[in-house]
Formats: structure tokens, C-alpha cells, sequence
């Protein structure tokens, strides 16, 4: 493992209480504007696929849309799973198998 | 200790810590498997115990966590790791300027301490059971899942020791899977799904082009300022399910 995962563990603890502690800090009295609070709501929503997709579908800098690519049939469990409202850990673990054994048959 | 109200300021109305506690019971397993899942994936990638217990404390933000890892394992520079976990919990922002006048009376250094304590279970909590938010049970809620999850964290921790080659089992793919799972239990009207599914495309566009891992910071901001400001602000205030 690199050596710098400590630096980036206090960065991320700092970046995170800067988004924690100002607001909270003022006690600010009028709430965030709607459009403000709208954008804020929407982050998560563009980050999280921007995490998640391009670990599924680029392999080695190239797209991998094949049926062939196990993490495909993965990302389609995960995502059924958990939308129908089973709990995070069996949709994950799901997922994990099935990407587990198409990888062992491949 | 001393108070953490200043002079004069209302004390607790009777229970109502424990009120925060016992409300928050029903997310206590979950948050608990969650950090237990992080634990065990974490020093699987390569992180040491303290490594990973130390970021739970630090950073107690589990998405944002979650994400770091594969970034450190991936060889992402730090300053993109940092840059993306402040934009992962951007949406505090949001739940701090919501509880922060609930918290007029406390002093200043009890609120920079409970500031760090702010997560999406306890949020949800309060906001469901008092308006305005009553501080005292979002303090005895963020007391119940702070606590299940660095356990959960430990627990995972010791259980993560025991796997080895971990590509093998899939383990590698649990990232992804987490983050879609997230992402899947937010979906709920048709803004959100092209909210996703324009952050998919853009962001595996950019990946193959962009070294680093800059395109989760890039796409998360593009896209969401874009929707931002095409979409209609009503959908600003629509309920939502505690994300991480």
C-alpha cells in the first residue's frame, strides 16, 4: 500500500468537517435557498453513478460492453436488488457471487 | 464535564436523549453491517487496522469512505481523493443549515464537537419525529449510530483478516455494488433517473479519457449543477431515504 494514506485520511477528515461544521456553526436562522438546496439534493444522485459505472464498464482504459464482462451482470443484481428493497448487505453479497462465479466459469 | 448549554440556554425536556436513542434502534443493525462491510473490504484492499478505524473516527462519513478506498488501492493522487470526498458529503451542507438553529443555546465548542456527528440516519430521525428538529434526540440518535458503526467498522475489521485472495470471491466488485445500491434506493421520480443515468454516461465518457480519477468530481459537479438548474425547485424538498 503507497505511504501517503494517512495525509489522505486527515485531508478527507478535514474536507469532510468543512462541510459539516460552517453551516452548523452559524446557526444560521434562514434555511438554503431552494435552488441551493435542490443542487445540494441532486449531488449524491451524480456522484454515486460516477463512482459505480465506470468501475463496471472500463477495464484496462477500454469499454467493456460485452455479456462476457462479469461485473455487468453484477451491476444489473445490485441494482434490482436493492431497488425492490432488500437490505444492502444481500444485495451486495448477491452481486459479489454472481460476479464470483461468472469469473470462475470465464 | 461541563454543560453544553450556555447560560440561561433551555435544558432537555425530559428523555429526549433517550427518546433519540430508542428511535434510532430500528437503523442500528444496518448501519452496523455497513460499517462492518467497510471494515472487511478496507483492510482487505491493503489498508492497516488503524488505518482503517482511524479514518471511520475522522472521517465518519461511510459513501465517502467507501469510495476512498478503491481510489488509495488505484493509485489515485490524494489531492483527487480529498476533493472527491468533499464533494461526496457536500449534501451536509443541507443537513447542518436544517439542524443548526435548533442549536441556538449550545456552546460554541459542544457544537463544533456534535458538528462532526452529523449523518444521514440521525437526520432522518429527527426531522420524521420533531419540527424544528429537537436537538437533544438528534443528539441521542448520533450517539446510537456513531457507535454502530465504528463497531460495525471493528467487527468487519477482524472478520476482513480472515479472507485471502480476496479477486477471487468478487470481493473487489463489493464497491461498485455498494455505491449502486445507493444510488438504486434514491430513485423514485423521473428527474432522479436522469439525474443517474446522465452522471453514468458522462462520467465513463470522461473516465476513459481523464487520468486520475477526476471524473467522479467532475460528472458529480457538472451533471448535478446542470440539473440543478433545468429542473423545477419544487423537487428541492421531496423526502428522501437516508443515503449513507
Amino acid at each position: 500500500m503507497r505511504s501517503d494514506v494517512w495525509l489522505v485520511i486527515v485531508g478527507m477528515a478535514a474536507a469532510t468537517y468543512l462541510t459539516r461544521a460552517p453551516m452548523f456553526l452559524a446557526l444560521a436562522r434562514r434555511p438554503l435557498p431552494p435552488r441551493v438546496r435542490l443542487w445540494l439534493r441532486l449531488v449524491p444522485l451524480a456522484v454515486l453513478p460516477a463512482l459505480a459505472m465506470p468501475l463496471v464498464l472500463v477495464r484496462d482504459g477500454h469499454l467493456a460492453l460485452g455479456w462476457t464482462n462479469p461485473a455487468l451482470w453484477g451491476a444489473a443484481v445490485v441494482f434490482v436488488l436493492a431497488a425492490r428493497r432488500v437490505n444492502l448487505l444481500a444485495s451486495v453479497a448477491a452481486a459479489v457471487a454472481v460476479v464470483a462465479l461468472l469469473r470462475a466459469v470465464a | 464535564m461541563t454543560s453544553p448549554l450556555a447560560a440561561g440556554a433551555r435544558p432537555p425536556c425530559a428523555g429526549t436523549l433517550r427518546e433519540g436513542v430508542v428511535a434510532s434502534l430500528a437503523l442500528v443493525p444496518s448501519v452496523f453491517v455497513y460499517g462492518t462491510v467497510f471494515g472487511g473490504l478496507a483492510v482487505q484492499a491493503g489498508l492497516t487496522v488503524a488505518q482503517v478505524l482511524g479514518m471511520s473516527l475522522l472521517v465518519f462519513a461511510g459513501a465517502s469512505q467507501f469510495v476512498a478506498v478503491p481510489m488509495l488501492v488505484g493509485g489515485a493522487p490524494a489531492v483527487a481523493i480529498v476533493v472527491t470526498t468533499y464533494v461526496v458529503n457536500m449534501r451536509h451542507y443541507l443537513m447542518a443549515a436544517t439542524l443548526a438553529p435548533s442549536f441556538r443555546g449550545f456552546r460554541r465548542v459542544w457544537l463544533a464537537l456534535i458538528a462532526h456527528l452529523i449523518n444521514d440516519e440521525s437526520f432522518a430521525v429527527v426531522v420524521a419525529r420533531s419540527r424544528p428538529p429537537d436537538p437533544w434526540i438528534y443528539l441521542g440518535s448520533a450517539l446510537a449510530i456513531c457507535g454502530a458503526f465504528v463497531v460495525g467498522v471493528a467487527v468487519g475489521v477482524a472478520l476482513g483478516g480472515l479472507v485471502s485472495e480476496p479477486e477471487r470471491y468478487g470481493l473487489d466488485f463489493a464497491f461498485p455494488a455498494v455505491f449502486l445500491a445507493l444510488v438504486a434506493v434514491q430513485l423514485r421520480h423521473r428527474a432522479d433517473w436522469l439525474v443517474a443515468i446522465g452522471a453514468a454516461v458522462v462520467a465513463v465518457a470522461l473516465a476513459l479519457m481523464l487520468p486520475g480519477n477526476w471524473h467522479i468530481v467532475v460528472t458529480g459537479l457538472v451533471v448535478s449543477v446542470v440539473a440543478a438548474r433545468l429542473l423545477p425547485v419544487d423537487e428541492a424538498d421531496r423526502q428522501e431515504e437516508p443515503t449513507a
